[in-house]
């Protein structure tokens, strides 16, 4: 037994002594191996029947971790045990918002560092006696690689009072911090369904935020057992909120009715990026059933090197299958027709060179993808989806080459004179040329299957991002290339003929199919004005086509003909900046009370109005806010809407303005250019009689509006 | 983090996205209950190999292990997990210990410290496994010491999740605490499906070999 003593680490011996702590006399300070635990109070004195706040305190050792209230994989949260005089409650620990550590693949949420565990405190009216003793029990399970469970025993005894007094400022600046930080309540409404694998898909129904000021999204959820914890989480941000495919957690137990647990998330602002937390309950929608294979984006990042370039090299394939291709392989077909009874060493050569040709391509992208991340920091794909004006050149896209396949006119004419001068050029050049068009061709219309094999490949060191787009690019050129190389499968090809050309005119309809299918896709994030703008858009596309393939007549009449075109052909693309802006519009049109702008209480901002309260000596606030500024709502709740910033308006007389920057109104965009902003949200107080407005911080607390109303309401007396 | 995703509705386009679609690969993924266990093949500490696959027709306990974990710790100090390893080999069933944790990692042993170990805590696994490159913990998506599971005589895991009720260190709690690996054993042994089939372990976290997550 000694020798096995002998064998334990110094910490887990001084484990072994932890019960010593406990015959220590209680103090509000308790110093562990790991941790250094201590029990304050938010008040100096108490008042009985007021409800006080007090926090354990952890500082806890660099590289350590405490637990949250759901550790995640493992691990366990800390607990406090009171005990305290009859008819005092202590209410339960309210958590700060956790962190994501991976202990060598095994997921944790919990803290480092140093932080506040707050539980409120309720005296009764009746509390007798001068002193209030509060007693606490605290375990709690600290990790590094190794695990130490931990205890403490505290007392703090305050004086009871007829007023409560705030305790020292830099005890109070600690609560006050920690409140701050706190997840708030959810301003939207959210809903989970389950797939079919059992995996669940949480939707936090924030309508009209945009994608790309939003990142980092993560759902802590609440307790063990529903979902699992997860080192990474691929969330969306669509027109219709937030999106968050999750992982079905360990327990046997039906899915809960409601899915409780905490939502983060980074929001760009102009000034900078706030970190937001919000507590979400998520109710069980039986008839939404999420498709799984959202999560194929999530689980892109987990693919091995090998899988990658095997499913690009899939991928690659499957780009031959795609009508855009057709037209190229058609011509290829063609060629290979005429080189048929040729030597088998140039056949061979020409099929190298067409690989080549593609090779170099892909190599090309794969170049530009790796600057862009080297200059941007992070190339993010989901936007593009996500925004409606890619939607909407992609369905002119679709439509075009439709029109192509189905002869209204020939691709490689005149709009592509460059690129099939080089490819009619023949021989090895022409090959190599063909290759490129084949790249450039497939590339646009195969974008959505692309970005599945490019989400792992952007998320790689530069080598794997190259090997993997090369793969893909080998793939689209192995048919090519084994028919090149094989004398038996060249006799197995068709031979060319007037099947081509119908097969070519069959293949418009799936293109026709797909530009239908863009659209509706459009409409999901614009509304049906979309349909409008998009049809509209389409007509005046195949106009242009029209114009530009009537006979030539004078060279008067060409260039009169090719301007109408070009107007009609700007016109379309011109659809996508009116677009631009709709989903926004879209979501404050349909008038949600929880995703619009709310004006209860408010006027709304005109400079005129600004002016002229303020010209009349009166206190005036503008609120500039957007229905998609998530820290503007988070301020409006935490500060701006609370019963006491709302009584300290009304009495100190302000004039409340707001400006709804939503749709990037002109005249708010203007003002916030002469204050030096780029964007929202920006708050700017008047006090009476100054000749500038003070411009308040992006994260607005109670206490800087209530300190700012009563520096004027001095100032008067 | 990456912001890259693909809704839903660009997926439909066609079967290419499914080829794209790679497999979940996560770093710890538990199998599922009532599909057949995951097979292994492991050295024990006295040299013995042992193939889950040989033991159809025994019920057979894992039990991931730690000596230094204080949870492992608890359980044995107060002859928790002996007397369970006995009562299960009375029964027939196989136990089997697994000391996972990663060479060089706390809980790693050697098969002369595992004997050893046995022979100063009284143990009577059936066998303590030498696992040293995590790999039946990776199997089963052990995330803590000590996690347990239950495999039924036809080899379909029955039971994954914690000793017993309550996580907590200290051993004056085992006796309040409902021992789900005791009453999940008996269900088995008397052919009736384990109520409470997947619970939450609780314990020191496992750690895998460094180079592999």
């Amino acid at each position: 037994m000694l020798r096995f003593l002998a064998l334990l680490p110094v910490a887990l011996v001084l484990v072994l002594a932890g019960p010593a702590f406990a015959q220590l006399p209680a103090s509000s300070v308790v110093q562990t191996d790991n941790v250094r635990a201590e029990l304050l109070s938010d008040v100096a004195a108490a008042k009985p029947g007021e409800p006080f706040w007090v926090g354990l305190r952890q500082t806890i050792r660099p590289k350590w971790h405490t637990y949250w209230k759901n550790p995640g994989e493992s691990g366990l949260p800390t607990e406090i045990t009171w005990t305290l005089p009859a008819g005092v409650t202590a209410g339960p620990i309210v958590w700060p918002v956790p962190n994501v550590f991976d202990i060598g693949g095994v997921i944790n949420y919990g803290f480092k560092d140093d932080i506040l565990l707050l539980v409120r405190i309720t005296p009764p009216a009746n509390l007798a006696g001068s002193t209030l003793r509060l007693a606490a029990e605290a375990n709690w399970l600290v990790c590094e690689d190794i695990c130490i469970p931990e205890e403490g025993k505290f007392e703090l005894t305050l004086p009871l009072a007829a007023a409560a007094t705030p305790s020292d400022p830099k005890t109070r600046a600690l609560f006050e911090s920690a409140r701050r930080s706190m997840p708030m309540e959810s301003p939207w409404p959210a809903r989970y369904g389950v797939s079919k694998s059992g995996d669940p898909t949480l939707v936090v129904e924030a309508k009209g935020l945009k994608a790309d000021t939003i990142r980092d999204v993560y759902f802590f959820p609440a307790e063990w057992g529903p979902v699992a914890a997860m080192a990474k989480q691929t969330a969306s941000v669509t027109a219709e909120g937030i999106r968050i495919p999750l992982k079905k957690g360990d327990a046997k137990a039906a899915m809960p009715a409601m899915l409780a647990g905490t939502l983060v998330l980074t929001e760009k602002t102009a000034d900078g990026t706030l970190k937001q937390a919000f507590d979400v309950s998520a109710r069980l929608d039986p008839t939404f059933a999420p498709q799984a294979m959202t999560l194929a984006a999530a689980d892109a990042e987990q693919l091995t090197l090998v899988q990658a370039l095997l499913f690009a090299l899939l991928g690659g394939l499957i780009l031959n299958l795609m009508p855009c291709v057709f037209p190229v392989l058609a011509m290829k077909a063609a060629a290979f027709a005429r080189l048929a009874g040729h030597e088998r060493s140039e056949m061979r050569r020409d099929g190298l060179a067409y690989t080549a040709g593609v090779l170099v391509s892909f190599a090309a992208m794969a170049a530009v993808v790796v600057a862009i991340r080297a200059s941007v920091g992070e190339v993010t794909w989901g936007f593009q989806f996500q925004s409606p004006v890619f939607s909407l050149l992609i369905a002119y896209l679709f439509f075009v080459v439709g029109l192509n396949l189905s002869g209204a006119f020939e691709v490689g004419g005149r709009l592509a004179g460059v690129g099939q001068g080089l490819v009619a050029r023949g021989g090895m050049t022409g090959s190599f040329f063909t290759g490129v068009l084949a790249v450039i061709v497939a590339t646009p219309c195969t974008a959505p299957f692309m970005a599945a094999a490019l989400g792992f490949a952007l998320s790689q060191p530069a080598p794997v991002t190259v090997a993997v787009l090369l793969a893909m690019g080998l793939g689209l050129a192995l048919p090519y290339l084994a028919l090149s190389m094989t004398p038996v499968l060249q006799r197995l090809m068709p031979r060319p003929g007037p099947w081509m050309d119908r097969l070519r005119q069959f293949l418009a309809f799936p293109m026709y199919a797909s530009a239908v299918w863009m659209i509706w896709v459009l409409t999901q994030q614009t509304g049906s004005d979309g349909v409008l703008y998009a049809l509209g858009g389409m007509i005046l596309i195949a106009f242009a086509i029209w114009l530009l393939r009537l006979g030539s007549g004078s060279s008067l009449a060409t260039w009169a003909r090719r301007g109408v075109a070009a107007v009609a052909v700007l016109l379309a693309f011109a659809v996508a900046l009116k677009i631009e802006d709709s989903p926004a519009t879209a979501a404050s049109a349909s008038g949600s009370p929880v995703s619009g702008v709310n004006f209860d209480g408010w006027e709304r901002f005109s400079r005129d109005r600004m002016t002229a309260a303020h010209a009349a000596g009166k206190p005036v606030f503008v609120d500039f806010t957007a229905a998609w500024c998530i820290t503007c709502l988070v301020n409006e709740r935490v500060a701006l809407e609370t019963p006491a910033a709302k009584k300290a308006f009304e009495q100190a007389g302000v004039v409340k303005l707001k400006g709804d920057w939503t749709n990037r109104d002109a005249e708010i965009t203007a003002v916030l250019k002469e204050l030096g902003r780029a964007g929202v949200p920006l708050y700017l107080f008047w006090a009476p009689g100054t000749d500038q407005p003070k411009i308040l911080p992006q994260v607005l607390t109670e206490a800087t509006i209530l300190s700012e109303l009563s520096s004027i309401q001095q100032a008067k007396r | 983090m990456s912001n890259f995703s693909v809704p839903r509705r660009s997926l439909m386009l066609g079967s290419a996205a499914l080829a794209l679609a790679p497999a979940a690969a996560f770093a710890t993924t538990s199998p599922d209950l009532g599909k057949p266990a995951p097979l292994f093949t492991a050295v024990d500490s006295n040299g013995k190999s042992w193939s889950l696959a040989d033991l159809k027709g025994k019920v057979v306990v894992i039990e991931t292990t730690n000596h230094d974990c204080p949870y492992v710790r608890k359980h044995y100090n107060a002859k928790n997990m002996q007397t369970q390893q006995r009562e299960a080999a009375a029964k027939g069933v196989i136990w089997l210990t697994t000391a996972s944790n990663a060479a060089g990692e706390q809980g790693a042993v050697t098969p002369a410290q595992a004997n050893e170990l046995t022979k100063s805590r009284d143990a009577a696994p059936a066998a303590v496994l030498i696992d040293p490159q995590s790999k039946i913990a990776r199997a089963y998506g052990a995330t803590v010491t000590p996690h347990m599971y239950i495999i039924d005589a036809k080899g379909v895991l029955v039971y994954k999740g914690g000793i017993d009720s309550i996580p907590s260190s200290n051993p004056n709690d085992i006796p309040k605490a409902k021992q789900y690996v005791r009453v999940a054993l008996d269900e088995v042994l008397a052919g009736k499906p384990v109520m409470e089939a997947s619970t939450q372990a609780y314990g020191c976290t496992m750690k895998y070999p460094r180079t592999s997550t």
